[in-house]
C-alpha cells in the first residue's frame, strides 16, 4: 500500500472492494479506480496500442491515453474507460485489456521486435497488394493484434434517455474560476447550470496544497457548493461532461447517472445526454499538462507532475516512494514539495532552465534532493513493473539516479476543444508557448486555465468578472464584487518538446504509439501539414484525441520545418470533446421504440383475433388473421380471400389518411390538386382522384366524398397522408391563399372499417337497422352519406378496393373496436371473416389496381392506364410538367397483368421481362414486375408489371428473369384486371 | 336479414394498459387521462374578428393569439396557428354541433374528440419528466399557466398547455393523436419511473 496515513479527500470510513484483473483490492469511497491503484501500488495498468509496451498511469484525468481499461462483465462490459475518471464503488470489476494471455506477459508484445515495420505509414505501403487482401486478411489481423477493448457484443441491460435543460448562464467546469462564474451569475439572480465532469466539484483546488480566504482550497470550494446548491434557480450536474458546442447557444452534455454504481436502479438511465440551451455561456474547462518526448518515457511510474500533486493530495496516494522530477516549469517544482511534505523521497529535480527563481528552489534547499539545472531527462529505465531509475545528462555527463517514479511537467494545455467546434481556430500564444482560445462561439466566454490564466487567484477573479458579465448580458443587475483572496503561484514555462540522445523510443502519443521518429518520417514524406501528420502516424487519434500528445507533435513538426508554432498551428476538434457511448444519442429509441408506432383502434381486437400485425410506416396494421390450425400465412390469405369473395369481408381501414376540407372554394381547390374534377361532384357522391407532383408524376391517389355543399373529405394512402397534407397546405398557404377554405386531418378521430363481398350490404344494413336504407337504390355504388348511429355520428361509403360489392363505414374512434366486433359478427353469421392488408393487397392485384408499387414516384398517369381520367378543361398542378416529351413518349413502360404459362410457377416482384429468347442483358430489359400475389380466383401466382408499350403488347409471352433468386419463368402478358373485368360486382 | 336486439356500441380506451405503478403516497408524478370533448375551429377569409365576436358572446372567452391557452369555466380554446383553434370542454352537450351552430358560416368547425388522448400531469418532477421528450422551456416564470405550445414529445407530435396550479404544483396536459397515445404514455411511464408514477383519475 502506499496510501498515506491521513488526509486526502476520501472516506476511510468505506472501504470499497473491487478487482483488477482479478486480483482483490480496496480502495475508499472518493476515489477514482486509477487513484485506487496507485494506493494499492499497481503500476502496470495495460498494454500499447501497437507495440504492447507495458503502460502505467499517465494523468489523474480524462486526457488520460494509457490506463484504458475494460469495466464490468458479461453485458455490462465496457471497453477503454479511463480508469482515471471512473469513480471506484463496492463490487467494481476492471480488467486490463490488449494483452494475451496476460498483462505481466504478453505474448502480443512481439510486435516490439518488428517495430521497425509499424513506423508511420507502415499500414499505408504494406498492405497495398492485392486490394482485394484488404477487406478479407490484412484489416482482420490488424485488428486483432492491434486495438483497444473489447464490446460486449451483447444487447445493453441498461436504459440511455435524453432530456433538455434551458439557462441563463451556463458554467463548464467547477475549478476556481467556474465556481466563481457560477457564484456571481447565481447571485446575480441568473439561472444557472453548473457542469463538472468529476464526482466532486472544485477541479484543482482539490489536488493543490492552496488556500482561498485563509481557507484549504477543497474547504473553499465545498462553501461555494453549498451556496449554490440552496439557491432554486441553479442546478449543478456532477459527473457530466460536456462535449459538444453547437448552434444557438446549444451545448451537448452528457451524465453519467449510473457509472459509479454496480447497477442502475429500478427506473434509472446509466447514462442521459443532455441538450442544454443556453443564452450565456463561462467555459472554465481549465488545462491539461502535456509532458515531454524522450527514451521509454512511457515507462510505468512515468506521470504527470500535477497528475502526482493530484495522487498525493486529493488521494492520499504516493505515486512513488522516491522520485525524479523532470520539469520545464515553475509549476513542477511544487509537485516535488507535494511529495516531499507527503512523506516521499525526491532524488533530483531535473529542470533543463539554467536559471531557476530562488523563490521555488528555496523550500527544497534542505530535503536532500538534487536540484539539476540545465539538465535533462534522457531516458526512464525499467521495465512492466516500473521505473528502476533515470537517466540524466547534465552537461557533458549522464547521470543514472535510481528512483521508483519520474513526475514530467512539460507545461499546460488549454482545454481549447469547445471553442472551436463553431469553426474558429485555436491561437497560438508565444507568451504562454501554448494554444489559446481564438475568436469564441456567440454567448461563450473563456475563464481560467483554459485562456491561459493559470495562477489561482487570477483564475478567481476571471471567473467572477465573466460570471458577472454573463448574466448582466442576460438582463441581471450586477451583485457587488465579491472576489475571494488568494495567492498568484509562479507558472514560468520554456517549452521544451522532446530530448535527443536517449536510447529507446521517444512517445509522442501514448495512445496511439507515434514516436517522435514517427513525427520525423512523416515529415520526410511530405505529411507536414498537422491534418496530415495526424492522419499518416495518427498522432491525436482515438479516445483522447491527443489531448497531452498534439501540442508536442506539432511542435516537433514546427521545428523540423523551421516554421513557427503560429503558421504550424493545430489540429480542427469536432465534438464530442471526449468520448459519448453510441446508446446515450440513441436514448430510449431502441427496439420497437425507434420510432413511436401508431396504433389502430382495433389493435387489441385483432391481437385476440389471431392477427399477425405487420409495420405499415409508423402503423401497425393486421396482415392476416389465422384461424384455428392454420400455421401458414398463405393458408391464411387464400381463406380470406375466398371468403370475401364469396361472402363478406372486413377490413380494418383506419391508417388511410383522411382530411376534411371545407369552405366555398373547396371544390374549385380540389380541381387544381386533382387531375380529374370534383367541383361537379354531387352531394352524397364519392369519386376515385389522381394528384401529381409538381413534375407530373404519380404523388398519390385515393377517393373524395363529399358531404355537402361546402364539405369534402379526402382520402389518401397510408404511406403519403403526411406529404399529402403538406402539400395541400403548401398550395393553401402560399400559392392560393386567395381561397376560402379550411382543412383539417380527422385520420385520427375516425376509425373506418372496410366491408366488402357480395354480403357486405347486408352486414352494413343489419348495423344500422332502421337508421338508414343501404339498398342499392338508396346507395348505389360510389354513394356516401352521415349517418346517426344511435348518439354516434357514423359515415357510411360505397367504395370498392376489392373489386366486390363494398361499404366502408367511418366511426369516432373510441367505438372502432366495439364496431369491429359487431361487424365481424354480422360477417361471421353470412359465412364472413376478417382479412388483412395481405388478402387487401391480393384482391387489389386481381382488380388490377394499382398501389404504392406502382405509385413509385416513376409513374405518370398514362403508364397506370388512366390516363384518361386527366381533364383538358382545367388546369392543376403537375399538367405542365406531366406533357413532356419523354413522360409522354409512347414506348414508356405501361402497366400490363403477368401471369406464369405453368400455373405451377411461382412468378417473383421485381423479376424483369424480356422478350423470349432475348439474352439477359440490361439492353433487353422491356419492364420489371411491380406486384406479386397468389390469386385463388385465377388459382395462380399473378402480377402486374410495367413493360414498354404494355397494353401493346397484351397476349404475348415473355420471360420474367429474376437473377436475384434464380427465377427465369414465361409468362403471358394480360390484361391487369383478372376479376370482374366489366365491374358488374361493383354495381351488384 | 338477420334479426336482432339494438345495436350497442361501447367507447374504448386508445391505452389499455395505462395504470399506476406505485402507490400514490410515493409518486413524484400522477397521471390521467381526460376525455374533454374537442373540435378544430378555422376561421373562414377574413372572419377572424367574427369568430372572435361570436365566441365571446356565447363563452365569454378571448380568442388567443398565438400559442394561448383562453379558458372560461368548462370550456378552453387554444390557439394552434394563425387562424385556427382548439376548442376544449369537459363537459356538456355534443360540441361540434353546437359550436358549428355560434359559429355559422364564420369557421369550419371539426369535431377531434376521439382525436385526440389528453394526459394531465403533474406532481413535484412534472418538469423534469417533461424534459426528457420536450425540448421547450417550461421554467414557471417562462411558461406560464395560459402558455400552450405545439410541439413534439420524444418524436411524437404534441400540444402542450399549463393549467393554474393545483396546491402550489405545475399541472400540464399533453395533447396527443389517439394512435400514437400509447407511444407517448410508454415514454410517460419510462421517463417517469425513477420518481415514480401513479395513475390516479383525479389528478
Amino acid at each position: 500500500m502506499t496510501r498515506l496515513g491521513s488526509g486526502g479527500l476520501i472516506d476511510r470510513s468505506q472501504q470499497l472492494r473491487f478487482t483488477f484483473d482479478g486480483k482483490s483490492y480496496a480502495g475508499h469511497a472518493g476515489d477514482t479506480l486509477a487513484s485506487a491503484l496507485v494506493a494499492n501500488d499497481v503500476k502496470l495498468v495495460g498494454r500499447s496500442f501497437k507495440y504492447h509496451r507495458p503502460r502505467g498511469i499517465l494523468t489523474a484525468g480524462a486526457e488520460e491515453p494509457n490506463a484504458l481499461v475494460e469495466l464490468g462483465t458479461g453485458t455490462r462490459r465496457e471497453p477503454n474507460t479511463r480508469a482515471t475518471t471512473v469513480e471506484l464503488f463496492d463490487g467494481l470489476v476492471a480488467s486490463s485489456q490488449n494483452r494475451w494471455p496476460t498483462l505481466a506477459l504478453d505474448l502480443l508484445s512481439l510486435n516490439q521486435l518488428l517495430s521497425p515495420f509499424f513506423v508511420g505509414g507502415f499500414y499505408y505501403k504494406t498492405f497495398m497488394w492485392p486490394a482485394s487482401f484488404w477487406e478479407k486478411v490484412y484489416e482482420p489481423l490488424i485488428r486483432r493484434a492491434a486495438g483497444l477493448g473489447r464490446a460486449s457484443g451483447l444487447p445493453d441491460p441498461d436504459a440511455y434517455e435524453k432530456a433538455t435543460a434551458f439557462c441563463d448562464v451556463l458554467v463548464i467546469g467547477s475549478g476556481p474560476a467556474g465556481l466563481m462564474a457560477a457564484r456571481t451569475a447565481a447571485r446575480a439572480g441568473a439561472r444557472v447550470i453548473l457542469c463538472e465532469d468529476d464526482f466532486r466539484l472544485g477541479g484543482r483546488l482539490l489536488a493543490e496544497r492552496v488556500e482561498v480566504e485563509g481557507r484549504p482550497g477543497a474547504e473553499f470550494a465545498r462553501s461555494v457548493e453549498d451556496e449554490l446548491a440552496a439557491m432554486p434557480e441553479v442546478r449543478i450536474f456532477r459527473r457530466t461532461q460536456v462535449f459538444g458546442t453547437y448552434d444557438g447557444g446549444t451545448y451537448g452534455a452528457l451524465e453519467r447517472v449510473a457509472d459509479h454504481l454496480l447497477a442502475p436502479p429500478p427506473g434509472v438511465p446509466r447514462q442521459r445526454l443532455w441538450h442544454i440551451v443556453a443564452r450565456r455561456c463561462v467555459n472554465a474547462m481549465g488545462a491539461v499538462e502535456r509532458p515531454i518526448a524522450f527514451a521509454d518515457n512511457d515507462r510505468p511510474g512515468v506521470m504527470l507532475a500535477a497528475a502526482v500533486r493530484t495522487y498525493v493530495n486529493r488521494f492520499a496516494a504516493l505515486p512513488a516512494r522516491r522520485a525524479v522530477v523532470f520539469t520545464t516549469t515553475d509549476d513542477g517544482w511544487r509537485t516535488a514539495q507535494d511529495l516531499i511534505a507527503a512523506g516521499a523521497e525526491v532524488s533530483a529535480v531535473v529542470d533543463p532552465r539554467r536559471e531557476v527563481p530562488d523563490s521555488i528552489m528555496a523550500p527544497l534547499a534542505r530535503s536532500g534532493a538534487r536540484l539539476l539545472r540545465a539538465a535533462k531527462v534522457t531516458r526512464a529505465i525499467g521495465g512492466s513493473s516500473g521505473v528502476k531509475a533515470v537517466e540524466v545528462a547534465q552537461g557533458g555527463s549522464l547521470l543514472r539516479i535510481e528512483a521508483d517514479g519520474l513526475a514530467v511537467s512539460g507545461g499546460w494545455n488549454p482545454q481549447v476543444g469547445l471553442t472551436t467546434h463553431k469553426g474558429s481556430r485555436a491561437r497560438w500564444s508565444p507568451e504562454l508557448s501554448t494554444f489559446v482560445p481564438g475568436s469564441l462561439p456567440e454567448g461563450m466566454r473563456v475563464a481560467g486555465a483554459v485562456s491561459g490564466d493559470y495562477g489561482l487567484s487570477a483564475c478567481l477573479r476571471a471567473g467572477h468578472d465573466a460570471g458577472s458579465a454573463a448574466a448582466q448580458d442576460c438582463g441581471f443587475a450586477a451583485a457587488s464584487p465579491d472576489v475571494p483572496r488568494a495567492e498568484d503561484e509562479p507558472i514560468a514555462v520554456a517549452p521544451l518538446w522532446h530530448v535527443t540522445g536517449g536510447r529507446g523510443k521517444s512517445f509522442v502519443d501514448q495512445q496511439n504509439d507515434v514516436t517522435v521518429k514517427d513525427v520525423e518520417i512523416a515529415w520526410r514524406e511530405g505529411f507536414r501539414a498537422v491534418e496530415h501528420l495526424k492522419r499518416y502516424t495518427t498522432l491525436g487519434m482515438a479516445t483522447d484525441q491527443g489531448k497531452t500528445s498534439n501540442v508536442v507533435g506539432h511542435a516537433i513538426m514546427a521545428e523540423l520545418t523551421g516554421r513557427p508554432m503560429e503558421d504550424v498551428g493545430t489540429t480542427v476538434t469536432r465534438p464530442p470533446h471526449l468520448p459519448v457511448a453510441i446508446g446515450a444519442f440513441a436514448g430510449r429509441h431502441r427496439g420497437r421504440h425507434f420510432k413511436p408506432t401508431r396504433y389502430v383502434s382495433g389493435h387489441d381486437w385483432a391481437l385476440r383475433h389471431g392477427a399477425t400485425m405487420v409495420d405499415a410506416g409508423q402503423w401497425l396494421r393486421p396482415q392476416w388473421f389465422s384461424a384455428p390450425g392454420e400455421t401458414d400465412w398463405l393458408t391464411s390469405v387464400i381463406r380470406e380471400v375466398k371468403t370475401t369473395r364469396l361472402a363478406v369481408g372486413v377490413c380494418d381501414v383506419s391508417t388511410l389518411g383522411k382530411i376534411d376540407i371545407k369552405g366555398k372554394d373547396a371544390g374549385v381547390f380540389l380541381d387544381r390538386v386533382y387531375i380529374n374534377r370534383f367541383s361537379t361532384l354531387p352531394v352524397g357522391k364519392a369519386r376515385y382522384g389522381i394528384m401529381l407532383r409538381e413534375d407530373g408524376f404519380v404523388m398519390d391517389d385515393g377517393t373524395t366524398a363529399r358531404l355537402g355543399p361546402m364539405h369534402y373529405v379526402m382520402s389518401t394512402t397510408t404511406a403519403n397522408a403526411g406529404k399529402v397534407m403538406q402539400h395541400l397546405e403548401f398550395y393553401h398557404q402560399v400559392v392560393w391563399p386567395e381561397l376560402d377554405i379550411a382543412m383539417v386531418s380527422v385520420t385520427e378521430h375516425w376509425a373506418q372499417y372496410a366491408v366488402a363481398g357480395p354480403r357486405s350490404r347486408e352486414v352494413i344494413q343489419a348495423i344500422y337497422g332502421t337508421a338508414a336504407d343501404v339498398s342499392n337504390g338508396s346507395f348505389p355504388y360510389l354513394a356516401c352519406r352521415e349517418i346517426m348511429l344511435g348518439e354516434i355520428p357514423t359515415r357510411l361509403f360505397r367504395l370498392s378496393f376489392s373489386g366486390e360489392m363494398a361499404f366502408e363505414i367511418a366511426i369516432p374512434a373510441r367505438y372502432g373496436e366495439s364496431l369491429l366486433g359487431e361487424l365481424l359478427r354480422e360477417a361471421v353469421g353470412r359465412g364472413g371473416c376478417a382479412y388483412g392488408t395481405e388478402a387487401l393487397g391480393v384482391m387489389r392485384v386481381e382488380k388490377g389496381h394499382v398501389a404504392g408499387n406502382e405509385l413509385n414516384g416513376q409513374t405518370v398517369v398514362r403508364d397506370l392506364g388512366l390516363g384518361r381520367m386527366a381533364s383538358s378543361e382545367k388546369d392543376y398542378v403537375g399538367r405542365i410538367m406531366a406533357g413532356r416529351p419523354a413522360l409522354v413518349a409512347s414506348d414508356r413502360p405501361t402497366l400490363v397483368g403477368v401471369q406464369p404459362v405453368d400455373s405451377k410457377q411461382r412468378l417473383r416482384a421485381g423479376a424483369h421481362v424480356l422478350a423470349l429468347g432475348a439474352a439477359t442483358t440490361a439492353e433487353n430489359d422491356v419492364g420489371y414486375v411491380t406486384s406479386v400475389v397468389y390469386s385463388p380466383t385465377v388459382g395462380s401466382w399473378i402480377g402486374l408489371a410495367l413493360v414498354k408499350g404494355g397494353t401493346a403488347q397484351v397476349g404475348t409471352r415473355m420471360r420474367a428473369y429474376d437473377p436475384v433468386r434464380n427465377g427465369d419463368i414465361e409468362v403471358n402478358l394480360v390484361s391487369p384486371i383478372f376479376v370482374d373485368p366489366k365491374g358488374e360486382r361493383l354495381h351488384g | 336479414m338477420v334479426e336482432r336486439g339494438p345495436l350497442v356500441l361501447r367507447p374504448a380506451s386508445a391505452i389499455p394498459e395505462l395504470c399506476g405503478s406505485v402507490e400514490l403516497s410515493r409518486a413524484w408524478v400522477l397521471a390521467c387521462e381526460r376525455h374533454p370533448q374537442l373540435a378544430t375551429v378555422i376561421a373562414y377569409k377574413g372572419r377572424r374578428a367574427d369568430v372572435a365576436a361570436r365566441l365571446k358572446d356565447r363563452y365569454a372567452l378571448s380568442l388567443p393569439d398565438g400559442p394561448r391557452r383562453a379558458t372560461r369555466g368548462a370550456s378552453a380554446l387554444i390557439g394552434l396557428g394563425p387562424r385556427s383553434w382548439l376548442f376544449q370542454r369537459e363537459t356538456g352537450p355534443a360540441l361540434e354541433p353546437e359550436l358549428s351552430e355560434v359559429l355559422g358560416d364564420a369557421a369550419a368547425v371539426t369535431n377531434q374528440s376521439d382525436g385526440y388522448v389528453v394526459f394531465r400531469l403533474t406532481g413535484p418532477r412534472v418538469r423534469d419528466v417533461l424534459a426528457k421528450g420536450i425540448s421547450i422551456d417550461l421554467h414557471d416564470r417562462v411558461f406560464v399557466p395560459g402558455c400552450s405550445v405545439g410541439t413534439t414529445c420524444a418524436h411524437i407530435g404534441v400540444i402542450l398547455w399549463r393549467l393554474e396550479d393545483a396546491n402550489d404544483v405545475s399541472v400540464f396536459e399533453l395533447a396527443v393523436f389517439r394512435s400514437l397515445a400509447r407511444s407517448l404514455w410508454h415514454f410517460i411511464e419510462e421517463s417517469a419511473a425513477e420518481f415514480g408514477l401513479a395513475v390516479t383519475p383525479a389528478c
